[in-house]
């Protein structure tokens, strides 16, 4: 099948920010080379993509993941035509509807009528075609009669849904969106999800870049996960997300220190994990007790402080707290330096990195004495599990919590039939 | 954290779609871009490109002049205003004090007629220098041909440029002098001023992208060229004999003087002097060229 977007070795420098920003500079550097006969010292550049290859067939909805910086919307940019490689090829089949980065690069001055006019000639569109897809974009973005009206006076939420119905309206063989939904309320993003379902129901090649991983689990088939401009990992996009979300997880395992925190009259001094006999850990067994203990300095004597243990799954944010002041477990007075262990009995929780939490406040709830952040990230592991690649990815796109359960079987026939 | 209002919704997405898999046929017959690493080349493909887009050069143009038209005060009226202003002001400083020949009319129209083309000319060029930085959000979010906007640019001043001439023409009318068939040579040094304005402004709209001293470069360049141009004196003033050679180094020149004396004196172009301006437009026009497309690949990065 050919494909709708091909990478093939694509890499791309930006000039640092050494380059000469005055003619009058380059001028005399260039003089200054040929002068010399040789070449000067060659200028640092930023290596954006670095080697980059892969396909999306027509028809895929396809994502790119990656951390902030990673190359993913330079990839789009380079995939619109936007920017150029340095080196290597880009094969683009189609029309390309492409959203990028915030803002619609709408002209302020021109009513939202004459910009989508003015689109949908860039895009290749008759004037008959855009008209007759008019009332559609106009319905989708949801700004009725202030189409007519110029776009400087619109929000930044009616220029991003009118850019999106443009983009999503006017025919697109491949679509392009951005991290830019994410500007849009809820509402207008439900639409923008379904919309994009829609197009690649019938056919379209849709390229989506986003760190909403649930949108990007329910759309795309296919992901790539670039880090520092080379692609990492290539296939099905729930195992991408997983990967990318653990790597997220797999930086603070090793960069998150010994869990120390400064609060304003509480300081954690460090954070260690104890299994049921007490030894330090560094990861915990799935449904075996884990032991957190904080080893704080108080600053003055606490009277009855109200501290806090959450556990965190970034996906989802604080699944389970142990809170003093639900439990009443607080403790008459915390002064100098000590240890405060939170024990949970046993963790009903499915392999994967997590995160401690902890705040405090001051008597009865009052005033912060910590202010709730992360200490550390912390592995659960799973003896049990024969460690196949299904079952690990079915773990990390599930929710985190594994409460007892067990299957019983009834029959309508009745025993003795 | 992971944007929580819309797990939800994704949910309900979800649970209410058949799978993404089954797609339509793919389509085999869809063009095809490629796209290579390296720079970009004014090459016939370039052209044949420019030529798929010939319908948003219109497009731009009617944004510019649309554009326009909302923004200043006065409007279009501007580029009438400027040319006239600027003609009461030699008229009654230079046609006063001096004795420069206007070749026998009076001298606000004779400098009227070189200050509209004038303006015509050092708007469009001043105009395309800025083309491309002033569109840059709609450089970062969209592909076109970028030498559309330099363009567009020369088109929208040649718009602007017909209610100058208008009033050239009445003034014209008004001294006495009758139309005659030599009107109808007008749009000869018009494309002469129009490729010259282009080549320059592919040029330095381009280089005004990477290098910020290139807009304080153009205003002094204008300000020489309306000294060295015959635009508040005429051609007469060059001798003889160096004339063909000043008309060929400055391509406006001729074509500012043409547009006078075909007006007022009902005199021909000179086909030795045009077509060597022509020449040297297309010259300009071609470099200007070459030197944009060799820099568009980079615009994204730097505006």
């Amino acid at each position: 099948m050919a494909a709708a977007v091909e990478f093939e070795n694509v890499t791309k420098h930006y000039r640092g920010a050494t380059a000469p920003t005055v003619l009058r500079e380059e001028l005399a550097h260039r003089t200054a080379r040929l002068l010399r006969r040789e070449g000067t010292a060659r200028r640092p550049v930023v290596r954006a993509l670095d080697g980059v290859s892969f396909e999306i067939p027509q028809g895929e909805s396809f994502a790119i993941l990656g951390a902030n910086g990673a190359g993913k919307t330079t990839a789009l940019k380079l995939a619109t035509r936007i920017a150029y490689p340095t080196t290597g090829t880009i094969r683009v089949r189609g029309r390309v509807g492409a959203l990028i980065e915030v803002g619609t690069g709408m002209h302020p001055e021109l009513t939202g009528r004459e910009n989508v006019a003015l689109y949908g000639r860039i895009l290749g569109l008759g004037r008959r075609d855009v008209e007759a897809r008019f009332d559609e974009i106009v319905e989708f973005a949801g700004i009725g009669a202030a189409i007519d009206q110029p776009v400087k006076q619109y929000s930044s939420g009616m220029q991003l849904r009118l850019g999106f119905s443009v983009a999503a309206h006017l025919e697109p063989d491949v679509l392009i969106v951005d991290e830019a939904i994410a500007v849009g309320d809820a509402g207008f993003q439900y639409r923008c999800v379904e919309r994009m379902a829609r197009l690649v129901r019938e056919g379209r090649t849709l390229v989506f870049v986003s760190h909403n991983t649930s949108a990007v689990e329910t759309l795309c088939q296919r992901a790539i996960l670039l880090r520092g401009g080379r692609v990492a990992l290539d296939g099905p996009a729930p195992e991408v997300v997983a990967a990318y979300l653990d790597s997220f997880a797999e930086e603070r395992l090793g960069g998150d220190g010994d869990g120390a925190a400064a609060g304003t009259h509480l300081e954690i001094l460090r954070t260690t994990l104890h299994d049921g006999a007490g030894r330090e850990v560094a990861e915990v067994r799935s449904g075996e007790a884990l032991t957190v203990r904080l080893h704080y300095r108080a600053r003055a004597p606490l009277a009855h402080p109200i501290v806090n243990v959450g556990l965190v799954d970034p996906r989802i944010g604080c699944f389970s707290i142990a809170s003093m002041l639900r439990d009443g477990g607080s403790p008459e007075v915390l002064a100098g330096e000590g240890t405060i262990d939170c024990t949970f009995a046993a963790l009903p929780l499915l392999p994967r990195a997590y995160e401690i939490w902890a705040g405090g406040r001051g008597e009865r709830g009052f005033g912060a004495i910590l202010e709730w952040q992360r200490l550390r990230t912390f592995r659960v592991v799973d003896p049990r599990e024969r460690a196949g690649k299904g079952s690990v990815s079915v773990a990390m796109n599930s929710a985190p919590v594994e409460i007892p359960y067990r299957w019983t079987f009834g029959s309508r026939d009745g025993d003795g039939a | 954290m992971i944007g929580q209002d819309t797990s939800t919704l994704v949910a309900e997405v979800r649970q209410g779609r058949p799978p993404l898999v089954e797609a339509a046929a793919p389509d085999l017959d869809l063009a095809l871009v490629e796209i290579h690493g390296g720079r970009g080349r004014a090459d016939l493909e370039a052209l044949r490109e420019l030529w798929r887009f010939r319908e948003v050069v219109g497009a731009f143009v009617k944004r510019q002049v649309l554009v326009k038209y909302k923004q200043a005060f006065v409007g279009i009226g501007w580029a009438v205003v400027q040319p006239i202003v600027g003609a009461l002001l030699f008229a009654l400083f230079l046609g006063r004090f001096t004795h420069i020949g206007s070749e026998g009319v009076p001298y606000v129209v004779f400098v009227l007629a070189g200050t509209s083309s004038w303006s015509f000319f050092s708007g469009a060029t001043s105009n395309s220098m800025e083309s491309v930085v002033r569109d840059q959000t709609l450089l970062r979010k969209v592909y076109f041909p970028r030498e559309i906007l330099p363009l567009t640019a020369v088109l929208a001043a040649l718009v602007d440029f017909a209610p100058a001439l208008g009033t050239v023409v009445a003034a014209t009318l008004l001294t006495g002098i009758a139309p005659a068939l030599t009107w109808l040579a007008l749009p000869l040094p018009l494309l002469l001023l129009t490729l010259t304005a282009l080549g320059i402004g592919l040029a330095i709209s381009g280089l005004n992208v990477y290098y910020r001293d290139v807009r304080y470069l153009l205003p002094f360049l204008i300000q020489l060229g309306l000294f060295s141009s015959p635009v508040i004196f005429s051609l007469d003033v060059v001798p003889e004999r160096w004339r063909l050679l000043y008309g060929a180094i400055n391509p406006a020149a001729s074509a500012i003087d043409d547009m006078r004396r075909l007006l007022i004196h009902h005199t021909w172009p000179q086909p030795g002097m045009n077509a060597l301006a022509l020449a040297w437009a297309l010259l300009l026009v071609a470099g200007g060229y070459w030197l944009f497309k060799r820099l568009e690949r980079g615009f994204a990065d730097r505006v």
